[in-house]
């Protein structure tokens, strides 16, 4: 039987006064990339450090790789690979060093795929980290996450400071990983680039689970911009009666809607106000996570 | 043996460690040099015997003037446990709250290390910096011979040893400090508090009756504080800074356990 690799239950974390996570259940299925959404402060770093055992949540359970994280032992980890979003490496080490000392630390050898991920992500090994640039700093954040090929990866923001061009080699890892039938617990602001890797989403906001299914599923009921512009004065209030349209900026001459469901119904009522261009964007999740969001477009 | 965490943590305080271990050389070696010049100068021991209370808050007593007394005037009951708990509080209140507060200990908390592993290595990265002084100290004692100073080396080891567990044991109340609430600031403060209480303790008792009464409080007392660099350090003494030593390492492991890491 497969262990599903992330199995959370009810978790809750307070602390004190301050809010923290209430009631996350989540399940992440093996050979998935599993995206982990939410504004800032959301919770989504308590839920992270709650699943691999840096907190001891208040309430509920959890299982990864089939142990419980709060249960103190640390066997679990040796199967996770972790980049926390805020990743600070000891600043008088080089990148040589710091790879050499947390490979010992999971009695682990030097390995061929190890000297693969220094030269695809080009990490910087031979000088302090102190004088590295954030993007270089991820870099190695990374190889250190994937370099002992972890059943689980949990990687909080691992897009942070890297150009273009990295950003497409870490999707190309991703899908390497995922289909090796590792696992990824993806946290990111970038709303593209977890539409374009991940299978499964899940949107947290003040602490508690508003949105967990999968990315084609959530596709499928987000709402579908449409622009148009006509060469007579129209009225456009019309269309607003259309079941699921709802109107964003309306003059006489330019109209902009969205709209869920089925297309048909709302092509009709737009034929009617003759328009002299129509402009339809595919179905996003920007316009979802916004709504969901509260107006913000920003993850912590 | 948690080597890694070990040679990682020294290696971060490395220039703390050397920079301390050559200061406290020198100063050692300057102490030791001049001791003919007063060897001989009773009226040094003549101005501790008239004014016992001042020489008291320095850690004085006894004759200032024999190789005991002097090293023990002006290394011993002061400046050397002092140094050597500059390095181990500061290391214990870094070690944790320090690592926390700087995200690195969440990276260490999330390799396969159990938490009572990374202890046992920060406890003996404790002890290797508690180490420091004394080990220097005692070297540059050896050339005490060449500057006619010729301490009693079986009690001087014994001091040496006991300063090493006393050093320790403040360093790892910081630890304990740091690993219940998180906080490095905390965790320098209680025990530079805990470390300036023992030592008052122990300096004043024979001056004030008050401090007199409750002078087994002190672990420096256990110490140096005493006549222990003439007499010797006794297995209680050693015991007991052995004990607390192993009773502040037993609590931070629970303590850490409970640990919110960042």
């Amino acid at each position: 039987m497969t262990v599903q690799p992330i199995v959370a239950e009810g978790l809750t974390k307070t602390f004190g006064h301050d809010r923290g996570i209430s009631d996350v259940s989540l399940v992440v299925e093996p050979g998935q990339v599993f995206g982990f959404l939410g504004p800032n402060g959301a919770g989504k770093s308590t839920t992270i450090r709650c699943l691999l055992g840096l907190y001891r949540p208040s309430r509920g359970q959890a299982r990864v790789l089939g142990q419980d994280p709060a249960a103190g032992q640390a066997g679990f980890l040796a199967d996770v690979g972790y980049l926390p979003g805020e990743l600070r490496l000891p600043d008088r080490l080089t990148g040589a060093d710091v790879l050499g000392t947390f490979r010992r630390m999971r009695r682990g050898h030097h390995t061929a795929y190890e000297d693969e991920l220094v030269e695809r992500l080009r990490a910087e090994l031979t000088r302090p980290v102190a004088s590295l640039s954030k993007g270089n700093k991820q870099k190695l954040g990374l190889v250190l996450a994937f370099m002992h090929r972890p059943r689980l990866l949990v990687l909080d923001e691992p897009t942070s400071g890297l150009d273009p061009l990295l950003q497409d080699e870490f999707a190309s890892l991703l899908r390497e990983t995922t289909a090796d039938g590792r696992t990824v617990l993806l946290s990111s602001h970038d709303l593209d680039e977890v539409q374009r890797v991940v299978q499964r989403v899940a949107i947290i906001r003040s602490g508690r689970i508003v949105i967990d299914d999968t990315v084609a599923s959530l596709r499928a009921s987000a709402p579908r911009t449409i622009e148009l512009t006509f060469d007579h004065d129209v009225d456009a209030r019309p269309l607003a009666s259309v079941p699921g349209v709802t109107l964003h900026v309306t003059t006489a001459r330019h109209v902009t809607l969205t709209h869920t469901g089925a297309a048909a119904p709302v092509l009709t009522a737009i034929a009617q106000l003759q328009p002299d261009t129509i402009t339809a964007r595919p179905a996003d999740l920007e316009e979802l996570f916004l709504r969901l969001y509260g107006g913000t477009t920003h993850a912590d | 043996m948690p080597t890694d965490l070990i040679r990682l943590d020294l290696r971060l305080r490395r220039r703390m460690l050397i920079g301390t271990a050559v200061g406290a050389a020198a100063y050692l070696l300057l102490v030791v040099a001049v001791y003919p010049t007063f060897k001989h100068d009773t009226a040094f021991d003549d101005m501790i015997a008239s004014n016992p209370a001042a020489a008291a808050a320095f850690g004085i007593t006894g004759s200032i003037t024999s190789p005991e007394g002097w090293l023990s005037a002006n290394m011993y009951a002061n400046f050397g446990p002092l140094l050597a708990l500059m390095l181990t509080i500061g290391y214990g209140s870094a070690a944790i709250a320090g690592q926390d507060r700087d995200g690195l200990l969440g990276l260490l908390a999330t390799l396969p290390v159990p938490r009572t592993r990374i202890v046992a290595g920060k406890a003996l990265s404790l002890l290797v910096a508690a180490l420091v002084v004394p080990v220097v100290s005692y070297a540059v004692c050896l050339t005490g011979p060449h500057f006619e100073l010729t301490p009693r080396w079986g009690p001087l080891l014994g001091v040496s040893v006991a300063v090493t567990l006393l050093a320790f044991d403040l360093g790892a109340i910081a630890l304990l400090v740091g690993a219940t609430s998180g906080s490095r600031g905390a965790a320098m403060g209680a025990a530079g508090a805990v470390a300036a209480c023992a030592y008052l303790i122990s300096s004043l008792s024979p001056v004030v009756e008050a401090v007199h009464r409750v002078r087994w409080l002190s672990p420096f007392l256990w110490a140096v504080g005493d006549g222990q660099l003439t007499r010797g350090v006794t297995g209680t003494e050693l015991g007991a800074l052995a004990g607390l030593g192993i009773a502040l390492i037993g609590a931070t492991v629970l303590a850490f356990r409970g640990l919110d890491i960042q």
